[in-house]
């Protein structure tokens, strides 16, 4: 199949059929699931069939024509970085939906959750597949929603709103700054499409000659920061653990999170090798790395253990990413790109265990946790293979990227020379030793030492194949990339090295590599580890007296000041702006007007006497005058009623006047819209008391006035100026339509093809504020009867 | 309101005005006419018949779901921004064909005319449903 359709029905296969789901869900009932799961192993087929085309670093692009005036396309390109995501998303995509299967309840709502599940596949695999700029933007910011909507799911608990909120705010949020940081490169480089730029080394010189390089780089991190929780938006993940298990697994750690790191990987050609890029990627990723898996003592959810591990596992493939020189700019690519193929692996396992965990024993909290080895051995396996290549033990596959990351810190201090050379390799080993000390404490938490006496079921045991196949599989994978890495290698690393560096990669991984400096590391990382392991608990004490009595120092408490703030500032700023009664907003509407049209019309046609023609018709004389004294009746009957038919009386005499003035479908229009406004406000002030209040004191009555004689004039020069056509830099537009409107739209009224044709698109948003002002007044009449 | 004399003319007019609405709706590219004041007759005869009538009464024998109307109307005119895409025009590009009908002759098929039919529904949707909630609320 042609590759371009192989991917445009990986991607939007999973946004169709997700449509379906709810008729799927009536015929089958909770097997849905399956459903679901079949869906992505199409897709995942799809992908995978893509791999011979970019084996050897070869990529391939093909385009549909968008918004070609300003540089948009649908486009795809298809390389070994998007092939290795897909097959990632793909893969744990059909792990997750089946485990599904047996996590989620009979009586939840299936169809709302694999529908959001679809949903979030299709973002995430259009995104990786983006080569346009914008496109890549439109589904990352898909991928925000929907897992906003999945940590939401169960929408009744405050903890899962807090959660959706919170990373919504942070990861859309860093989306704009992407978005802005997109435009800049655009307005260096003229494309807004990635492979072009990537593909062109003067492109490449260019932006990194260009004063706004560091602009660029800074904006579309700060995105790709948000997303894969770097720095200090890492506090969104902590608290997406809300969502159910497997979409944790799924989202919050083998995939979206990865987005920002694909993001990383993507620009790497175009930034990697400056000084800015190792110090800001490798700097946030180092710092994260040490802070967030420092953190993780304390947690004592080992879903919110998993979460910082997460965000410390997320810091490595970063700091790998931007391990950089000007002489080697991919020093860490091939690490990272393994070590991220092995997270998504080993991490997922373990979400796979915690949901296993939490859903027969009923908690999740680890100090009422302990002791289960016994009675689900199966799970104690699966769960201690994948923590121990979490802790980078051999003979598994974490152990060989931990080793490449330890042996790229060492080239890239070397390369800085003194004293990084040791600074770097030191924290990387720290990393490790965090690493160590809490993947041991994940085990020995659940499984192993002394079951509590009281707090859990009497009855626990491993679950039902649903759920443990999907783990165990994974759990096969660890082994066998530990074992056997160049199937990994040779067909997924690869590639993905290879079109990351722009030039073909080879890789020598095995087990054993020799007495290396990396291997010296990993021994002292695991000494440490265990030393660090026996004062576990009182690192984790000291940790939260420390933040009993220094609240302040967290970004949590900056994040909720902010958002709590918000409101009350948000109050008051709405208050200020909409003060209620409805002549003020008119009033500033009108004082607006005149200064924005007045000053430059006054200017343009200042020496301009325009000569005047009173040369009018009789019968619009008399159309004219019983239109001042409707306008009059208006603003002076002291009643309501009189009022509103004296202004629509003026309405129908407009549409009269528009029939002297030969334009029927304005007349037609005019009447129309009179008519049934004029209905509907007699309905409405049938409920109010039939006189005016309010007294006019003179002020108020000369300040009025003064506004109604500048509007007025301000009109009259206008419209003085526009009938004789004075206002030099402008030509009248209707001798474009009036020319165009047949051969280009075939229709030869010219004021309705405007509407539906010339300005479609604007009409589409009128009948979209039509049906919200519909929307609008359901939620006033409805709303107000509840608050009764 | 309700006099028989407005009763009887409302009766009268009621099938013409809508019949007038359509053929303003379908007229809308070569003359007069149009979505938007097609539907706006349409929704005034039904609102006139409200008033006529009463609303309960006229609910009983006729009560759509305007709602639905509204939510249709934009859905189709949302999907016609697509509908020339397949003649290998830009999104919301009009696409214009001409069919020659044996007996009936040249009809011109123009995909705004869709986008059309969905700004009627809209503003026939949007319209009456405002005015039903607001004649309903006590």
């Amino acid at each position: 199949m042609d590759p371009f359709i192989s991917i445009t029905l990986a991607v939007f296969l999973p946004f169709l059929l997700a449509a379906a789901v709810p008729a799927v869900e009536k015929l089958i009932k909770h097997k849905v699931g399956w459903f679901a799961s079949f869906v992505a192993l199409v897709s995942f087929l799809l992908v995978v069939s893509l791999i011979p085309l970019v084996m050897h670093g070869e990529h391939f692009q093909a385009s549909v024509e968008w918004i070609p005036s300003v540089g948009v396309e649908y486009s795809i390109y298809v390389d070994g970085l998007s092939i290795l995501f897909g097959i990632i998303i793909t893969g744990i995509g059909i792990i997750i939906m089946s485990y599904s299967n047996g996590y989620m309840g009979h009586k939840e709502d299936l169809p709302r959750y694999y529908q959001w599940l679809l949903l979030f596949m299709g973002s995430m695999l259009g995104m990786v597949f983006a080569a346009n700029t914008i496109m890549l933007f439109i589904f990352w910011e898909l991928t925000s929603i929907t897992s906003f909507m999945l940590i939401g799911y169960w929408r009744n608990r405050p903890e899962s709103v807090y959660g959706a909120t919170k990373s919504l705010l942070v990861t859309a949020a860093g989306g704009l700054f992407m978005l802005a940081g997109f435009i800049v490169l655009r307005s260096i480089t003229g494309t807004f499409d990635i492979p072009t730029i990537l593909q062109n080394e003067m492109l490449i010189q260019a932006v990194r000659g260009h004063e706004l390089f560091l602009a660029a780089l800074i904006l579309i991190f700060i995105g790709a920061a948000s997303k894969s929780a770097q720095g200090p938006f890492y506090i969104w993940l902590p608290n997406a653990m809300e969502a159910p298990t497997p979409v944790s697994a799924f989202l919050h750690s083998a995939t979206m999170v990865k987005a920002g790191i694909y993001l990383v990987a993507r620009v790497h050609p175009i930034f990697s090798g400056t000084d800015a890029w190792f110090i800001l990627i490798s700097g946030t990723g180092i710092i994260t790395m040490l802070v967030a898996g420092f953190l993780a003592f304390r947690q004592i959810d080992i879903k919110a253990l998993l979460a910082y591990s997460t965000v410390s596992q997320l810091a490595y493939i970063m700091t790998m990413y931007g391990y950089a020189t000007y002489q080697e700019p991919g020093i860490g690519v091939a690490a990272a790109t393994f070590h991220l193929l092995n997270h998504a692996t080993f991490k997922a396992c373990l979400f796979l265990v915690a949901g296993i965990v939490a859903h027969e024993a009923a908690t999740r909290d680890i100090t009422r946790l302990g002791g289960l080895r016994h009675e689900m051995p199966i799970t104690f396996i699966i769960a201690t293979i994948g923590a121990l290549s979490m802790a980078g033990v051999p003979p598994l596959n974490g152990f060989l990227s931990k080793e490449m990351f330890y042996e790229s810190s060492l080239e890239m201090g070397h390369a800085l020379g003194s004293p990084f050379t040791f600074i770097i390799p030191a924290l990387a080993v720290a990393g490790g030793v965090f690493t160590f000390a809490y993947s041991i404490k994940f085990i020995a938490a659940i499984f192993l030492g002394k079951r509590p006496e009281k707090g859990l079921p009497s009855h626990i045991h491993d679950p039902s194949f649903v759920m443990i196949i999907p783990a165990a599989f994974l759990a096969g994978l660890i082994i066998l990339f530990g074992l056997v890495p160049s199937i990994a290698v040779q067909n997924l690393v690869e590639p993905t090295a290879s079109s990351i560096m722009m030039e073909t990669q080879h890789l020598h991984v095995k087990l054993w590599h020799g007495l290396t400096g990396s291997l010296v590391m990993t021994l002292i990382t695991f000494l440490l580890g265990i030393a660090v392991y026996t004062r576990y608990d009182s690192i984790a004490k000291w940790q939260n007296s420390f933040n009993r009595k220094y609240p302040f120092i967290s970004i949590n408490y900056i994040y909720d000041g902010l958002v709590n703030n918000a409101k009350d500032t948000l109050k008051g700023f709405s208050s200020f702006m909409q003060p209620g009664p409805v002549r003020r907003y008119v009033l500033a509407l009108l004082f607006l007007t005149i200064v924005l049209f007045a000053v430059p019309f006054l200017k343009l046609s200042a020496g301009f006497i325009p000569t005047l023609n009173f040369d009018v018709a009789p019968y619009e004389l008399l159309v004219f005058f019983f239109m001042i004294i409707a306008a009059l009746g208006a603003a002076m009957l002291p009643k309501y009623l009189p009022a509103v038919i004296s202004l629509s009386a003026l309405g129908y005499l407009v549409g009269l006047l528009f029939i002297y003035l030969s334009a029927p479908d304005l007349a037609l229009t005019q009447v129309l819209v009179e008519t049934l406004s004029t209905i509907i406000f007699l309905l409405a002030i049938v409920r109010i008391p039939q006189t005016f209040k309010e007294r006019i004191t003179p002020s108020l009555f000369m300040r009025d006035a003064l506004i109604a004689v500048s509007v007025a004039s301000m009109v009259f020069i206008l419209l003085i100026n526009a009938t004789q056509g004075i206002i030099p830099p402008f030509e009248s537009l209707s001798y474009y339509f009036i020319e165009k409107t047949l051969p280009l739209a075939g229709g030869h009224n010219i004021v309705n093809v405007v509407i539906v044709d010339f300005r479609g698109y604007d009409t589409l948003g009128e009948i979209s504020v039509m049906c919200l002002a519909a929307l609008g007044v359901y939620n006033l009449i409805h709303s107000r009867g509840e608050s009764e | 309101m309700t006099t028989v004399i407005t009763k009887m003319i409302t009766r009268i007019c009621l099938p013409l005005v809508i019949l007038f609405s359509i053929s303003l709706l379908l007229a809308g590219h070569n003359n007069p006419g149009g979505g938007f004041i097609g539907g706006v007759m349409f929704a005034s005869i039904v609102a006139l018949s409200y008033v006529v009538y009463g609303l309960e009464e006229i609910k009983k024998s006729f009560s759509p779901d305007w709602g639905k109307w509204f939510g249709f109307g934009l859905v189709l005119a949302a999907c016609t921004g697509f509908a020339a895409l397949p003649f290998g025009h830009n999104f919301f590009r009009s696409a214009v064909e001409i069919l020659d009908i044996p007996l009936i002759g040249e009809i011109e098929m123009v995909s705004a005319a869709l986008f059309d039919i969905g700004v009627y529904f809209v503003v026939i949707g949007s319209l009456l449903s405002i005015f039903q909630m607001v004649g309903e609320d006590k």
